[in-house]
């Protein structure tokens, strides 16, 4: 579905270094690595919001929507949620029913600001899901969530993506935990410039495990 | 050390210096008993005379006029120029030292040379208001466009939206600040400007007035016509610009629903 072939990507140092990967449909992604490291710059890459990237460096991107939660929730704050849902292309109605998926309903009218940010990030999930992506992109959606709300949008976005068999996922998280319960397929970026390493052994249960071990044991050794 | 100004002042605060400055102006005027200075009630009646003409209508109205269609140009204008300089640095180079020129050029002088250029006609009246204001309002919206969120840009463009999406949700909201100090600031200006203009090359108008009153040393009607264009100037500040500006910040400090 999706082909990325990034040969390096540098601001002030080279931050990405070859990165070679596919997406496949129905793929549940999880990229680990130390922060810094160029997680976030894979992901615009991905999302096509880097212009300095050479024409072929992502294939496929143009035939796909993409739902792209942001680590901040870049809902315009001078527009209700709804407005914010409607303005991505869907009527009123669903966008009603997704806030509600995200529950959120009933909130409509509220400004971004007016609420907190466990419900700004859901209102963000929701309008991630208006434009009925084939591809979301989750930039550390857990990040400065409290536990139980952190566990709360696990549990949604894992539902989610059981709804949507054909729709593939990446997520960017620091947190192995996370991994387990969401992911299929194991992205790892290492190095200065970062390389990608990834583990798609799918389903066999400890194999993952297995690769987050070795990763825990590297990460607390460096 | 002082206490820094906070809070609301008293209301009465603000009912002292004016009454006050008119009331010394009465005596002053009264003791002094001469043209040159007449009496705030004197003001009052050649108002009233020149409203019950007419004269005032036709001329306030000429006045209004020409600073609307100025207004409205340099402003559409200075933001289209300001939004292009801000956002990219290679216009911004391009057109930053004729902005400079421009900006120090005196009004007086684009005045003459569109009276001498174009003739005493209302195109070039109102050109040279035009010209004068566009510089500030390029100046201002490019500060601006300078500020956009560009994580919101970023937002935009996944979510692929128009442009005309982009301008009216993302951009205008952001630069709605920058547009009313230059609206502010340029309402100002081109009162100032258009009087000039008029003095110097139109026949009708609250400077045309001004002009006549000056060759007949009618102080009287000087400052009547004054009176009567500070008073539309500040019930567009008070009848549109700040409801205006009221509405379109209400986000900005939105009352906490849920923490």
């Amino acid at each position: 579905m999706l082909e990325v072939r990034i040969e390096g990507r540098s601001y002030q140092q080279p931050v990405l270094g070859e990165v070679f990967a596919s997406i496949k449909r129905g793929d549940r992604i999880c990229l680990l690595g130390p922060s810094g490291i160029g997680k976030t710059t894979l992901l615009n890459a991905i999302a096509g919001l880097d212009t300095t990237l050479p024409g072929g460096a992502v294939i496929g991107r143009e035939n796909l929507r993409i739902g792209y939660l942001f680590q901040e929730h870049r809902l315009l704050p001078w527009r209700s949620l709804l407005a914010n849902l409607k303005l991505v292309g869907v009527g009123e109605q669903d966008a009603k029913s997704l806030l509600g998926q995200v529950g959120l309903a009933g909130c409509e009218d509220y400004l971004p600001d007016q609420i907190s940010l466990g419900m700004a990030r859901r209102a963000a999930l929701a309008r991630c899901l208006a434009v009925k992506p084939d591809l979301l992109l989750l930039d550390e959606p857990f990040a400065s969530l409290d536990p139980v709300m952190a566990t709360d949008l696990k549990s949604l976005i894992s539902s989610l993506m059981d709804a949507n068999p054909r729709m593939a996922m990446i997520c960017v998280t620091h947190d192995g935990a996370d991994a387990e319960i969401l992911a299929n397929r194991l992205w790892y970026l290492d190095g200065t410039p970062a390389r990608l390493h990834w583990d798609d052994r799918v389903g066999e249960s400890g194999l993952i495990d297995g690769l987050l071990q070795r990763l825990r044991c590297k990460m607390e050794g460096a | 050390m002082n206490k820094p100004a906070t809070g609301r002042p008293p209301v009465w605060a603000y009912w002292v210096v004016l009454p006050a400055f008119v009331l010394l102006w009465a005596v002053v005027a009264q003791i002094l008993e001469t043209s040159m200075l007449p009496t705030p009630l004197d003001v009052l009646d050649r108002l009233m005379e020149e409203a019950s003409s007419g004269a005032l209508w036709n001329h306030l109205g000429a006045t209004l006029g020409r600073v609307a269609v100025a207004f409205i140009l340099a402003m559409f204008m200075g933001s289209a120029i300001g939004l292009a300089m801000g956002r990219s640095t290679t216009t911004n180079a391009l057109f930053d030292p004729l902005l400079v020129l421009l900006l120090n050029l005196p009004a007086l002088v684009t005045i003459i040379l569109m009276y001498v250029w174009f003739g005493l006609v209302e195109v070039a009246a109102v050109m040279a208001v035009v010209i004068n204001k566009v510089p500030n309002v390029a100046v201002t919206v490019r500060e601006g466009a300078r500020s956009l969120d560009y994580r919101l840009e970023q937002m935009a463009t996944v979510y692929r939206f128009t442009r005309w999406q982009r301008c009216r949700n993302v951009w205008i909201p952001q630069l709605f600040p920058y547009l009313m100090a230059a609206t502010r600031g340029g309402l100002a200006l081109i009162w100032k400007i258009v009087l000039v203009v008029e003095l110097l090359g139109r026949s009708n108008g609250v400077g045309f007035q001004l002009h006549m009153a000056f060759q007949v040393f009618d102080v009287a009607s000087i400052l009547a016509y004054s009176l009567a264009f500070i008073a539309v100037a500040q019930l567009i500040e008070l009848a549109i610009l700040q409801p205006l500006e009221r509405r379109s910040s209400r986000w900005r400090q939105p009352e906490m629903t849920y923490a």
